[in-house]
């Protein structure tokens, strides 16, 4: 503009407080840590989901039929009765009578040496695939069994599946938890250093309560600093999360080579009905650090300026 | 004297900090809409205490304080901002904020109060003028010198001609020449209405005023 025939061109040094770094650098610092371990949280979260799931329909997709030798009936004829029945169970979509070498070979680990299992009355396994759309009525499929075949039982796998499910929620109780513990420790570390800005900065603060400033017009001076902080720790603590799975995924002689990699990678690069998930959750935790920043650091100003003169 | 019309109005007030002996004790002060009062009195006497309780970052141990015809101890907090908006401070260690420049730590008062930069930018840039500090516009506080700074705490201080203008030694790093210059400036906003308090152990600029004086002497209040 010109002013007493001269252009002035005033700097803009922009906000009322000033960019006191210290307590704000801190804040980040650690603000990122919890980002980070947010998004390990919440990575470990969606593997234990889908492993559960996976291993879940694994099971559910299969019973057995176990039958246990008996005098008085040779096994071949049992057998063939339990197939008659099988193919004639609607729900049951294939099945496969196991070697008797390989029901020994199970008990194998508890037994040892295959050759006293050859003396016991090892009972015989019918692995069982059930179609799950239009599952088979097991209960009645079970007493039939018992009905026509003497030592014959139905084994769907349920006592394994409830459990896998009890661990799994356990888990994933467990993961919300640490996240919650995150939240938390987040929350508490923004009025910390909201109180430190706001004791860094008291001649600032009373001199702008003297020109006639609101507590709230003085809480959004501030509170800008922390949401750029929010967002900042948020963006480079996912980073490193994802950075980190990625790594896990790809540390083991290949991308695919053990199991926990091949999750890890997967979570990240694989089918986009899982990417898409874990993308999402992962952006939700700059944009939760943010707002978490923002309305602690508002609160906690709010309630300390309310304190003052 | 009533404070029905009065600007201040303090009666029977006493201050005192912790559990220390009273700094003010029974002052009655009423200051009438545009009136101009030195303050003075011996150093430690209680003045810039008494400017304390006036520009609100104080609240007495007794007595009652009103100022535009409210009265303070009643007053909710969220109202104290509207109280203050009507008030200039200048005080004696000038209190600007290094990290604005000039330009901006006069204009504050503006901003705090949601003007627009282009509705006050010609009135700051008058006032910088006024106080010899047109060409400092953009220079950071710190590099000024006592003299300087102290016209700025003037001008951001009187930037909103404010109803009520209190000044805590205003005159007392700057030569007899700008001191006087000064003054000028105070009558000017006196003359336009705003009732003026100065502090001040200068007795020239007293004598060469020739306005009410009001003396504190070991926490006690008298007029001269």
């Amino acid at each position: 503009m010109a002013h007493g025939g001269k252009q002035i061109k005033l700097k803009n040094t922009g906000g009322l407080m000033p960019r006191s770094q210290m307590p704000l650098r801190t804040l980040m610092i650690a603000m990122t840590v919890m980002c980070y371990l947010a998004c390990l949280a919440i990575g470990a979260l969606v593997l234990i989901t889908r492993a559960v799931d996976d291993w879940s329909s694994d099971i559910a997709g299969e019973v057995t039929v176990q039958i246990r030798p008996s005098d008085d009936v040779k096994m071949s004829e049992k057998l063939t009765v339990v197939a008659a029945i099988l193919d004639n169970t609607p729900g049951v979509s294939n099945y496969e009578i196991l070697a008797k070498e390989a029901g020994a070979k199970l008990l194998e680990p508890w037994l040892g040496n295959a050759d006293i299992l050859e003396q016991l009355p090892v009972p015989r396994l019918v692995a069982v695939s059930i179609d799950q759309k239009a599952l088979p009525d097991f209960v009645a499929l079970e007493s039939l069994l018992k009905a026509k075949v003497a030592g014959a039982s139905l084994d769907t796998h349920r006592r394994w599946q409830g459990e896998l499910t009890r661990m799994g929620d356990s888990l994933v109780r467990l993961g919300v938890g640490v996240l919650i513990l995150i939240t938390a420790s987040a929350i508490a570390l923004v009025i910390f250093a909201s109180r430190t800005a706001l004791d860094a900065n008291r001649q600032v603060v009373e001199v702008l309560h003297l020109v006639g400033a609101t507590d709230p017009f003085i809480a959004r001076q501030v509170q800008w600093q922390f949401l750029r902080a929010g967002l900042q720790s948020g963006l480079i603590g996912v980073l490193a999360g994802m950075a980190t799975f990625l790594l896990l995924g790809i540390s083991s002689d290949g991308p695919r080579a053990s199991g926990l990699a091949d999750a890890s990678y997967g979570l990240l690069i694989g089918a986009p009905e899982v990417t898409s998930m874990t993308y999402l959750l992962f952006l939700l935790v700059p944009i939760v650090a943010t707002l978490l920043c923002l309305v602690a650091a508002r609160l906690a100003i709010l309630r300390i300026l309310s304190n003052a003169v | 004297m009533t404070g029905a019309s009065s600007i201040v109005s303090l009666q029977n007030v006493g201050l005192r900090y912790g559990k220390g002996r009273e700094v003010l004790r029974d002052v009655n002060l009423e200051l009438n809409p545009g009136s101009f009062h030195f303050l003075t009195g011996p150093s430690g006497a209680g003045k810039t205490s008494l400017l304390r309780l006036l520009f609100l970052t104080k609240k007495p141990t007794r007595g009652l304080i009103s100022m535009f015809g409210r009265d303070m101890a009643s007053l909710p907090r969220r109202n104290l901002p509207k109280i203050r908006r009507k008030i200039g401070v200048v005080f004696q260690d000038f209190r600007l904020l290094d990290h604005l420049t000039t330009y901006e730590n006069i204009a504050l008062p503006l901003r705090v109060a949601g003007h627009k930069p282009k509705t006050y930018r010609d009135n700051v840039f008058e006032l910088l003028n006024w106080v010899g500090l047109a060409d400092y516009a953009d220079v950071y506080p710190p590099v000024l010198s006592g003299g300087e700074k102290q016209r700025v705490a003037i001008a951001r201080a009187v930037i909103t001609q404010p109803d009520l203008l209190l000044a805590d030694e205003p005159t007392g790093n700057v030569d007899p020449a700008m001191a006087l210059r000064l003054l000028r400036l105070f009558a000017e906003l006196n003359k336009f209405g705003t009732t003026i308090v100065i502090a001040t152990h200068d007795s020239n600029l007293i004598a060469q005023s020739r306005r009410p004086v009001l003396v504190l002497n070991d926490g006690q209040l008298g007029e001269s």
